[in-house]
């Protein structure tokens, strides 16, 4: 995780009158797994096509090995995509698919067959040459397509939104075995989902972005932990948002009464939103806690139970083992590390 | 992509002006004040005002376009529930009955129309606008079940029981639910049903009758005319083929959002009133036939003054159903095959047959006063001695029109051998008839035209032969006249009516009848057998040799007319200065085509298929 | 659906009517002699015997050889046609093929006089050569006017099916060849072009379908001496009269296209 290999710099990208990306900055690592994360039509797609070479931006700059590329063709640059649909083509077996890039390279065809062999192991297929790929199902389809792609040792792999067409359980498992496969080939993976779960799990980075701007660059913890605005509190998780005033350091203000926090460096009486997790809230007696409110509702989720209190100003949400029945008082608690506090959306 | 998208884009232009090339000639030259096609000689909307008065277009159109729709909707609700019918039989079911439908997709157009032919006249169809609109819903449906399976077959099964589950009947079913799911394979299919209807003339041209024509067979006849109402026509058809598309694709979204509004039952009443108008509209056509008496006249294409027949069904308050035929053996074709006619006008080899055939009845010549108008050089012939069936139409020679500016008037002594002399290479049209081709060869060889004998038959073949191969000829239709008109080639073989009219519109051209002998030949009006309106036969043959009649028939056309007072005139006055106008029937070496044996016919036109097709 | 079933009924009484019965007729009238009465029925090959005469043959040659001309310049010229067409945006698509198609809305012969007219010795080419100075061509009459008249005439059917297979492709497919490092041409060869296969076997059966058999084209741009099965067919039921040998030519026509058809289907499902 030390070389850049990629650097976005000051992307925008015009379709018609319309504008999708808004100045892009971003810095790509060495085998790094990085994930646009972002909801439909925020320009995450566009990005990744940028980096393929499909879409060319209005303007700024693809580096790559810091050699600016943006005008290069696809087939030049050594980057490979694993498509939305998977885009094997139909009038190939799986092992012709997966040798498509080998041939044209005019590889020699003991070392091809060598080669599809292990991709063929890496993904799990093996004994599947000779199949047909459209009567494969989306799982193994999925397969063929990242043995594809990642038979030419590319750079970086560009994954775009590759899970979304399984179903729940085995798209969980291709998580798992989409991060193995990137730490055993050890390559860069850049991967676009709109799903936040996916992208917590197997990313080093995530680059939450909405809007065809980028909303905050971080860890997975840091993204959950401290989103930097209302739009990723909201986009990652569940959360109780709530606006509020950052007294000093350390100190905020909200429904009333101030909270001790971890945040510092904000201007004293700035405007602020301040997350609580739901899981971060306890359901206390009423007198050891300062929000107190009624309970409303409690669904049973399975873990845990869900239950909104009604305070004077707002509704909480509330995760939790214990079980509170509808109509009862009660207090709300907190740590101070829970207190999460934002820039204030529009001030940013 | 980009950087090529400038030959892409002048690509497709040159494709898309290769496609319509011909269909702006086609509208720039209706605009044209002469009729030459290949010359604007100034602008005129002289062809759109024809086109107004010609009725025989006019019907075509009615043809055409009531054919195609009839033939659009009929097919469409045939296809549309055959495929909803299929989809739910077993497989063996499905496969035979898509394979047969396949036939006439797959099979060539010309045998689909051989077959209808052979069904309709084996079957004792009056062949005409049913016959007609049969053979397209025949060749039309396979198509809307082509385009509608496959969507039919991409349905959930369960869409109908659950229509019904709901309480819809099977047809609310059908018609409320699987219906609306498939209209788009519907819509094409229907789509695809007119344009192959509208535009089909194979098939038409085989299974037709009666006169009734649609626009392709109209344009077909007038080959050897061309005539440039039909640019008129067609520049109209395009207009409204372009203003129908436009609307369709510009405005019918916003119109179908405003009539959404409208109730449906207002919508249903329109529906039905247009269906009523059309129905009205077919009835109307129909029985145009039916109000008076119906002479059903048979004639060779551009063969008369169109005029005279109105002005006669005027006079007489009868209807004339006028059909045209391209070839003798096309007239002779028709009739073997059960078409009925009261007056036909064949060639005298014609005539002869079809006396001997028992064809024709005898005319009535006290019905025919005008009679004694007719000139006697063209009276009692070989072919009906005393004129106990047939009244002369017009005469003439089989002679050589020649460019007088290319060709040597020295050269024109060598008769028939012109047509083999190598300074014309490639420069000169024969007439595309087996008939008049062995008749060049054996008057050029001295021998008679009417020989039965072998040896004389295979040296006129290899004369033909020979001159195919030193001499490159066009062997062309009815086309000549236009093609010389325009000057293209310098030497052609023409009937020496259609001389004269080529003459009359470019005087560059001169004609000859070779020394050593040719065809005199003679079209007369007979009178059918069936011929049941005798007297309104007798009518229109006499109102024909009439001298004001008469006139007007030979100006127009360019033939010789029979009728002495005409012949004169013509002499004196357009035909002036034109030889090709007289005929001279005096030359001993001179004949007239005879009954030809079927053997010996067929003989000759195997040979001829061989001189053409080597 | 099992309600509609019954709905078939009349299109199969339809079919056997209309298209079987014809096609046991022509082949009656093919084996048989001319004055047979249905009574006296007795079969022959004379027919057969006689199309197997060089003249015929050479008949069946030269059609069949103007057809696979025709159908190859079709599809030379049409697939850059279609391929350019399906790289348009949807709506420029549907407008260029609905430009390409309308010429098929106007009278076949109309649109082959035009081009007598523009091709004729005097014609509009050879006026606008003489304004130029440069010395008239010959041009109707010709192979070159008759394979003109036919492309200009059968492309459309070329490039709609293969318009229809190319745009219907899965776009990220070419995205995907690009991206493995196909050139644009080795995606054109490995990918597009075998992708639009089936569009290209589809049109080349209707292109040759309609080429080998057609008659007023040839018969008009070619002259006379232009002798197709078509033309042979339509002059010996209009001119020479003799249905027997006109259905026998007919049946032999069927057959031979129905056997191409079948070959070509066989084609098409192996490229599935």
């Amino acid at each position: 995780m030390s070389n850049k290999l990629i650097e976005l710099k000051d992307l925008t990208k015009n379709f018609d009158d319309q504008q999708v990306l808004r100045g892009i900055n971003l810095d790509i690592y060495e085998n790094e797994f990085l994930t646009l994360l972002g909801p439909s039509g925020c320009g995450k797609t566009t990005t990744l096509r940028i980096i393929a070479g499909f879409e060319e931006p209005s303007s700024g700059e693809v580096l790559f090995n810091g050699i600016e590329i943006s005008k290069l063709p696809p087939y030049k640059r050594e980057i490979n995509t694993v498509f939305q649909k998977y885009a094997l083509f139909p009038h190939l077996n799986v092992a012709d698919n997966i040798a498509f890039g080998l041939n044209l390279k005019k590889v020699d065809k003991s070392v091809i067959a060598q080669k599809v062999e292990r991709m063929l192991k890496m993904v799990g297929l093996e004994g599947f040459e000779k199949r047909d790929v459209t009567l494969l199902s989306g799982g193994q389809q999925q397969r063929v397509a990242i043995a594809r792609a990642l038979v030419n040792e590319p750079k970086v792999l560009l994954l775009d939104e590759p899970l979304g067409a399984l179903d729940a359980k085995i798209r969980k498992q291709m998580q798992f075995e989409l991060k193995k496969i990137q730490q055993e080939v050890g390559i860069t993976f850049i991967y676009v989902t709109h799903d936040q779960e996916e992208a917590l799990t197997m990313s080093d980075t995530v680059v939450v972005m909405n809007n065809g701007e980028i909303q905050q660059i971080g860890s997975p913890i840091d993204i959950y932990n401290e989103p930097e605005n209302r739009f990723v509190a909201n986009f990652i998780g569940e959360s109780n948002i709530i606006e509020g005033v950052m007294v000093k350091d350390f100190l905020v203000e909200f429904d009333g009464f101030r909270f001790e926090c971890v945040d510092k460096g904000f201007e004293e009486m700035e405007e602020i939103e301040v997350v609580l997790r739901p899981e971060d809230l306890d359901i206390v007696a009423p007198e050891d806690a300062k929000l107190t409110g009624v309970v409303q509702n409690t669904t049973f989720k399975g873990v845990h139970y869900e239950i909104l209190v009604k305070t004077d100003l707002r509704i909480y949400k509330v995760q939790t083992t214990d079980y509170a029945e509808p109509g009862r008082k009660v207090g709300l608690s907190f740590e101070p590390e829970d207190v999460h506090v934002m820039y204030k959306m529009g001030a940013y | 992509m980009k950087k090529k998208s400038f030959f892409s884009r002048f690509y497709v232009v040159l494709c898309l002006a290769f496609f319509y090339l011909p269909i702006l000639v086609t509208m720039i030259f209706s605009f044209n004040s002469s009729k030459s096609l290949t010359r604007m000689t100034g602008v005129s909307l002289r062809w759109y005002s024809e086109l107004i008065n010609n009725v025989e277009v006019a019907r075509a159109v009615y043809v055409s376009l009531s054919i195609a729709i009839l033939a659009t909707v009929i097919s469409t609700v045939l296809g549309t529930i055959t495929a909803i019918g299929l989809s739910s039989h077993r497989k063996i079911v499905k496969d035979i009955v898509l394979n047969v439908n396949n036939i006439p997709i797959l099979n060539p157009e010309i045998v689909t129309a051989i077959g209808l032919m052979l069904l309709f006249s084996s079957a004792g169809f009056r062949k005409g606008y049913l016959t007609m609109l049969l053979a397209h819903i025949a060749f039309c449906t396979p198509y809307v079940i082509t385009s509608v399976y496959p969507k039919v077959r991409s349905l959930d099964p369960n869409l109908a029981n659950a229509a019904m589950d709901l309480g819809a009947t099977p047809f609310e079913a059908l018609t409320k639910v699987i219906v609306p799911m498939i209209k788009e394979g519907v819509f094409a299919g229907a789509l695809l049903a007119f344009t192959m209807s509208f535009d089909d003339f194979v098939i038409s041209y085989f299974v037709t009758g009666n006169g009734v024509k649609n626009i392709s067979i109209v344009v077909y006849n007038m080959t050897k005319r061309i005539n440039p109402t039909i640019n008129a026509l067609s520049t109209i058809v395009i207009v409204v083929i372009i203003v129908v598309l436009v609307s369709v694709n510009v405005f019918l979204p916003k119109l179908e959002k405003r009539t959404d509004h409208i109730h449906p039952r207002v919508r249903r009443g329109v529906t039905i009133f247009l269906v009523a108008a059309l129905c009205l509209g077919l009835i109307r056509c129909g029985s145009i036939s039916s109000q008076n008496h119906v002479l059903k006249v048979y004639n060779a294409g551009e063969y008369i003054d169109l005029s005279l027949l109105d002005k006669f069904q005027e006079e007489y308050n009868c209807t004339v159903v006028y059909e045209t035929f391209e070839s003798n053996e096309m007239m002779y074709t028709k009739l073997a095959s059960g078409e009925s006619y009261d007056v036909l006008i064949p060639s005298d080899y014609m005539i002869e047959r079809l006396i001997k055939e028992d064809y024709l009845q005898p005319l009535d010549w006290d019905l025919i006063p005008n009679a004694s108008g007719l000139m006697e050089e063209v009276m009692d012939k070989s072919y009906d001695p005393g004129n106990k069936y047939s009244c002369p139409y017009f005469w003439g020679s089989v002679g050589i029109l020649y460019d007088r500016n290319i060709v040597d008037q020295a050269d024109l002594s060598e008769g028939w051998e012109l047509l083999k002399d190598p300074k014309y290479k490639g420069d000169l049209y024969m007439y595309d008839s087996e008939r008049d081709s062995f008749m060049i060869a054996l008057k050029a060889l001295g021998y008679s035209m009417n020989t039965v004998n072998e040896d004389e038959i295979r040296e006129a073949y290899e004369w033909l032969v020979e001159q195919r191969d030193t001499m490159d000829p066009i062997y062309a239709g009815d086309d000549i006249m236009d093609n010389m008109i325009s000057g293209n080639k310098a030497i052609a073989v023409v009937y020496s009516g259609d001389a004269s009219y080529t003459i009359s519109e470019n005087p560059d051209m001169d004609y000859f009848t070779p020394n050593q002998g040719t065809n005199i030949w003679y079209d007369a009006m007979v009178m059918t057998r069936d011929c049941s309106e005798t007297d309104l036969a007798h009518a229109f043959i006499n109102f024909m040799i009439d001298p004001e009649s008469a006139i007007a028939n030979t100006e127009e056309i360019g033939y010789t007319s029979t009728v002495k007072s005409a012949y004169d005139a013509m002499l004196d006055g357009t035909y002036a200065e034109i030889s090709s106008y007289l005929v001279d029937d005096s030359d001993p070496r001179n004949e007239i085509f005879g009954y030809q044996d079927p053997k010996i016919k067929q003989k000759y036109a195997e040979l001829w298929t061989k001189v053409k097709a080597q | 659906m099992k309600h509609y079933k019954k709905m078939i009924q009349p299109y199969v009484v339809w079919a056997a009517l209309l298209i079987v019965i014809p096609l046991i007729l022509i082949a009656l009238y093919a084996f048989t002699e001319e004055g047979n009465e249905v009574l006296t029925l007795s079969f022959t090959w004379k027919n057969f015997a006689k199309f197997l005469e060089s003249t015929y043959v050479n008949v069946v040659v030269k059609s069949f050889w103007l057809g696979i001309i025709t159908t190859f310049l079709c599809l030379l010229l049409g697939y850059p046609l279609a391929f350019i067409i399906s790289r348009f945006p949807e709506k420029t698509q549907a407008t260029l093929i609905l430009l390409v198609t309308i010429p098929e809305w106007i009278n076949m012969l109309l649109r082959t006089y035009a081009w007598m007219n523009i091709l004729a010795d005097n014609g509009i080419i050879n006026q606008l050569l003489d304004l130029l100075g440069m010395r008239p061509v010959n041009m109707m009459y010709t192979d070159f006017s008759v394979i003109l008249g036919l492309v200009c005439n059968f492309m459309p059917f070329m490039i709609i099916p293969i318009h229809t297979s190319l745009s219907k492709m899965d776009k990220s497919l070419i995205e995907a060849a690009y991206d493995l490092g196909a050139t644009p041409f080795q995606t054109f060869r490995k990918v597009i072009w075998k992708l639009s296969i089936p569009g290209v076997l589809n049109g080349i059966m209707m292109v040759f379908l309609l080429s080998v058999s057609t008659f007023v084209i040839p018969k008009l741009l070619g002259g006379g001496q232009y002798m197709l099965i078509g033309n042979l067919i339509e002059s010996q039921f209009i001119s020479v009269g003799d249905w027997n040998f006109g259905s026998a030519i007919s049946l032999i026509l069927a057959v031979i296209i129905l056997i191409f058809m079948s070959l070509m289907k066989r084609m098409d499902k192996q490229e599935e």
